[in-house]
């Protein structure tokens, strides 16, 4: 990726908004950027200022509560532990100002305790940080099958509804193991489904033909998910609607009016 | 105004923080919590959620302050980023962009304690609102599903069923718009209580 092409993802990266191959990128060209990294903090900047448009809301007394205990409790345990393994030799003390040996064995228990416990907690929240981390896995899962569950109604609903046709797409050279099908109804509504297919380069994405009597109608573009698989809803020209050829070409990812890319996927004629 | 509003400035609080002063610590949060919390609530939905993340938060401000950098800009961008990124980080790993439904994140704000400070912040708060409605429609739905729901570009493009190049350059138009608008408000760009 160019030096220019990374100064079009900053605003983008500003909002959190790139995707993690894209964002992953920029953030190692930032390292080595002075001129990107500069313009990133300004991007950032602007992006701050949008927490302005979320309402304010005050909130519970406990939190303030809570952070403040824990921070003590750091602090606490940061002295204590500097206590156990002093690294210089303290200066002896008058003999009326030396503590009994009941409150330096006190002393140290307490100390002890306070560590423990702080080891404790800490024990204690990582274990419900791996939980909840767990469950939101098992959530996320559930949801991501859920959804692809409605998907596949949705293909097989819109596939069997009367009078609608199907497609096939096979691989050419440029993807032999690329594999699509096509669905479409007499008003044209139609659903591809593709696999197989290598992810299209940055800026690049694929496009869907339709192709009759030679004449190429530029359909929409899509983009594969990291197993080769897109999906795509469109809608046939008029013209197309019979005896029409379908392709996938690789094009600029805002799509072309003419097919300008290699063909990876075609139907019979 | 800035520093009319607070007599040490926030640079100062964070360096008082990475010495290990907890009354530092205090007095950031006193100042930032309502805003903080109020962008935590409306990207999780969830008073309970937005609680836990502000914990984490200023936990991370404690640890981290020292690792704060003028260069970067304005505190307050340190401690929104650091905010935004945790409760992304948070919704994401709850899975959903489905809001999490709760009466609670409906409930009107209480009053902030200090006064001056509110109105400062909604002078603030009504600059940027304007800023963005002067924004077209679309590059404004698209900055504002980014920012408040975490969606990258490819999702936008999938939910709002638009070609993707589309929604990068809304994107990128309504950002450069909101900061030219924004940099033309003296303070609210560049100006920084440092």
């Amino acid at each position: 990726m160019s030096h220019e092409e990374y100064q079009e993802l900053l605003a983008a990266n500003a909002l959190s908004a790139l995707d993690g191959a894209q964002a992953r990128e920029l953030t190692a060209h930032l390292e080595s950027c002075d001129e990107c990294r500069a313009q990133s903090f300004a991007w950032e900047e602007t992006s701050a200022m949008l927490a302005y448009d979320a309402t304010p809301i005050e909130p519970s007394a406990r939190v303030r509560e809570n952070i403040l205990a824990a921070v003590h409790l750091e602090s606490q345990s940061s002295v204590a532990s500097k206590a156990q393994v002093p690294t210089v030799v303290p200066f002896e003390r008058p003999a009326k100002a030396r503590q009994s040996p009941f409150v330096s064995f006190a002393a140290i228990a307490a100390t002890l305790v306070l560590i423990g416990l702080s080891i404790s907690l800490l024990f204690v929240w990582k274990e419900k940080r791996a939980n909840d981390a767990e469950v939101a896995r098992l959530s996320s899962e559930m949801q991501q099958t859920q959804a692809e569950l409605q998907h596949e109604r949705e293909v097989v609903s819109f596939i069997t509804s009367p009078g609608a046709h199907m497609a096939e797409l096979a691989g050419t050279n440029m993807a032999p193991g690329a594999h699509a099908m096509i669905a479409y109804d007499k008003s044209g509504q139609a659903m591809l489904m593709a696999r197989g297919l290598p992810s299209a380069p940055s800026g690049k994405a694929y496009q869907l033909w339709f192709i009759k009597d030679g004449k190429k109608m530029p359909g929409r573009v899509f983009q594969t998910d990291p197993s080769g698989s897109g999906m795509l809803k469109d809608q046939l020209p008029a013209e197309a609607l019979s005896a029409a050829v379908f392709a996938i070409t690789l094009e600029p990812e805002n799509g072309v009016a003419a097919p300008t890319g290699a063909v990876y996927l075609v139907s019979g004629s | 105004m800035r520093a009319e509003v607070s007599q040490v400035s926030d640079i100062a609080l964070l360096q008082a923080i990475a010495r290990g002063d907890e009354a530092a610590l205090a007095r950031l949060y006193d100042q930032y919590r309502v805003i903080l919390f109020g962008l935590l609530v409306r990207i999780l939905n969830s008073r309970e959620e937005a609680e836990d993340v502000l914990q984490e938060v200023f936990l991370q401000v404690w640890r981290r302050a020292g690792d704060y950098d003028e260069q970067r800009g304005k505190p307050f961008t340190w401690l929104v980023t650091l905010t935004r990124s945790r409760a992304i980080d948070r919704l994401r790993a709850l899975g959903s962009r489905q809001r999490l439904a709760t009466s609670a994140a409906q409930e009107q704000p209480e009053e902030a304690s200090d006064a001056l400070k509110e109105t400062y912040r909604s002078e603030q708060r009504e600059i940027v609102q304007r800023a963005l409605a002067d924004l077209p429609e679309e590059q404004r739905r698209t900055l504002l599903l980014a920012y408040f729901e975490g969606l990258t570009q490819t999702e936008i493009a999938a939910k709002l069923n638009a070609p993707l190049g589309t929604v990068k350059t809304r994107m990128r138009s309504a950002l450069t718009k909101l900061r030219e608008t924004l940099g033309t408000q003296t303070g609210l760009l560049g100006g920084a209580n440092r």
